[in-house]
């Protein structure tokens, strides 16, 4: 993770520039993708942890703050939302040693992939992506 | 009802921000998407873009080349932003780094708590992308007055110790750094020589060739005097109109002697080409040479330095020692 390339630096036009952002929103939109199978997987984890939750909600809250952040960066304000309601919730039911049916964390994570699921069907797919735009 | 022309003249201002001023910003956030997101904008802005995906990373690449903006994420593994911040603070930099902190922590607790650790902004993410960059556009105007008042405060500070004639170091900074030579002479065991030089006939030449072809003189003397000392310990200084010291750590009596004489020399090899004509001059030098056991201390030591080499200046110039010539 962040890994850092040193390379001389050139004007970017707006067109380049454009195109970079377009890029980027595809790139979020296959992360989009990905973290809703995450989110679908952990819901699963969470409702087999009747006995130590506590490390799944540290995970969806982990997860959702993450998400919460890259969200509002991209200018998606209501999946942000939505994110920080689950992060709000999983972290008060870990520190609460709330039961795997709390029923706040329940709500938001089924309201989060919910959401995940209508923008990904919203969402033209994208196509093959050279992974080395993230290289900045 | 806004004045347009305001407008028009915050707009200009920003543009010409934009275009003159180079600004390094160092994006912190272990997204990488976030990252590449900001980095974009950013660089669209013409500013020039690092990135690091921790704080530790962000340090290491701040130790490499300063960055004047940081714009970082609050929660990351390792060090976190609120961590980088107070390292940024309490941290020596060379010049002042503006901070923000860019985060989804939104409460007033999170703001104060950011702002306390040293950050000089707050920004919540999915803040609009025209705000954060009229934010960014604010930290790089302060780092900008910032470094021009750093870059003014050395000026003057090389100013307040150099003749401006001459580009010599002038009385101030011999008041200064003469005690330290003397009590690095007395500590060390060395030897100290000083040279009291003063220009042959000058008011004849101000007179005669007028006070433009003295100048070049002067600056003749320093230039010459300068190419006969060694760069790393020597060093000059214009005390008056045409009197200088020229100061020797570690040089004995036998040293100094032959350092002024080829002082002398080279002052004889070719007359200053000024706009009256060519001008000849020399100069006459005293050599005092102090042993170690000879130094003297307390307040008065540098005065009575310069008195006996005066003297011995004098001397000089009546024949009497030295025997330079």
């Amino acid at each position: 993770m962040g890994s850092i390339k040193h390379h001389p630096r050139r004007a970017i036009s707006a067109t380049e520039n454009i195109a970079t952002s377009e890029k980027l929103q595809e790139l979020f939109a296959v992360r989009l993708q990905s973290e809703r199978v995450h989110f679908v997987t952990l819901s699963a984890a969470l409702a087999r942890a009747e006995e130590s939750p506590g490390g799944i909600f540290d995970d969806l809250t982990f997860r959702a703050h993450r998400l919460k952040g890259a969200a509002a960066t991209f200018d998606f304000a209501n999946l942000a939302a939505a994110a920080g309601a689950l992060e709000r919730a999983s972290f008060a039911a870990a520190n609460s040693r709330a039961a795997h049916t709390d029923p706040e964390v329940w709500e938001a994570l089924v309201a989060l992939v919910d959401m995940l699921g209508v923008i990904e069907q919203n969402t033209p797919r994208a196509p093959d992506l050279p992974p080395v735009l993230l290289a900045d | 009802m806004d004045d347009p022309s305001t407008d028009l003249h915050d707009t200009i201002l920003s543009h010409h921000l934009n275009k003159s001023v180079q600004c390094r910003v160092l994006i912190v956030d272990d997204d990488d998407l976030v990252r590449a997101r900001l980095a974009s904008l950013l660089r669209l802005s013409n500013f020039e873009v690092e990135v690091a995906g921790s704080g530790e990373e962000a340090l290491r690449i701040i130790s490499a080349a300063p960055c004047q903006i940081v714009l970082t994420d609050w929660q990351m593994p390792d060090m976190d932003g609120l961590a980088l911040c107070r390292y940024l603070r309490t941290a020596c930099a060379e010049s002042y780094i503006y901070v923000v902190l860019l985060t989804v922590r939104d409460t007033k607790q999170d703001v104060l708590a950011g702002l306390a650790a040293g950050a000089d902004d707050y920004v919540l993410k999915g803040t609009p992308v025209e705000e954060i960059l009229a934010r960014m556009e604010t930290g790089r105007r302060i780092t900008h007055v910032e470094q021009s008042l750093r870059t003014s405060n050395r000026e003057n500070r090389r100013l307040a110790i150099t003749d401006p004639l001459t580009g010599a170091h002038n009385l101030r900074y011999l008041m200064r750094n003469l005690p330290r030579e003397l009590s690095r002479c007395r500590r060390y065991q060395h030897p100290l020589a000083i040279l009291s030089c003063d220009i042959d006939g000058f008011k004849q030449v101000n007179d005669r060739f007028g006070h433009q072809a003295g100048d070049l003189v002067l600056q003749a003397f320093v230039a010459r005097s300068t190419s006969c000392l060694r760069k790393t310990s020597d060093w000059l200084a214009r005390i008056g109109g045409d009197e200088f010291v020229i100061v020797l750590p570690e040089t004995t009596v036998g040293g100094a002697t032959s350092v002024a004489r080829k002082l002398r020399r080279q002052l004889a090899t070719q007359p200053v080409a000024t706009n009256t004509g060519l001008v000849a001059f020399m100069a006459s030098v005293g050599v005092t040479a102090l042993e170690p056991d000879e130094v003297p201390s307390g307040p008065s030591a540098v005065e009575e330095i310069l008195n006996r080499a005066d003297r011995n200046l004098y001397a000089s110039k009546r024949g009497e020692i030295n025997g330079l010539d």
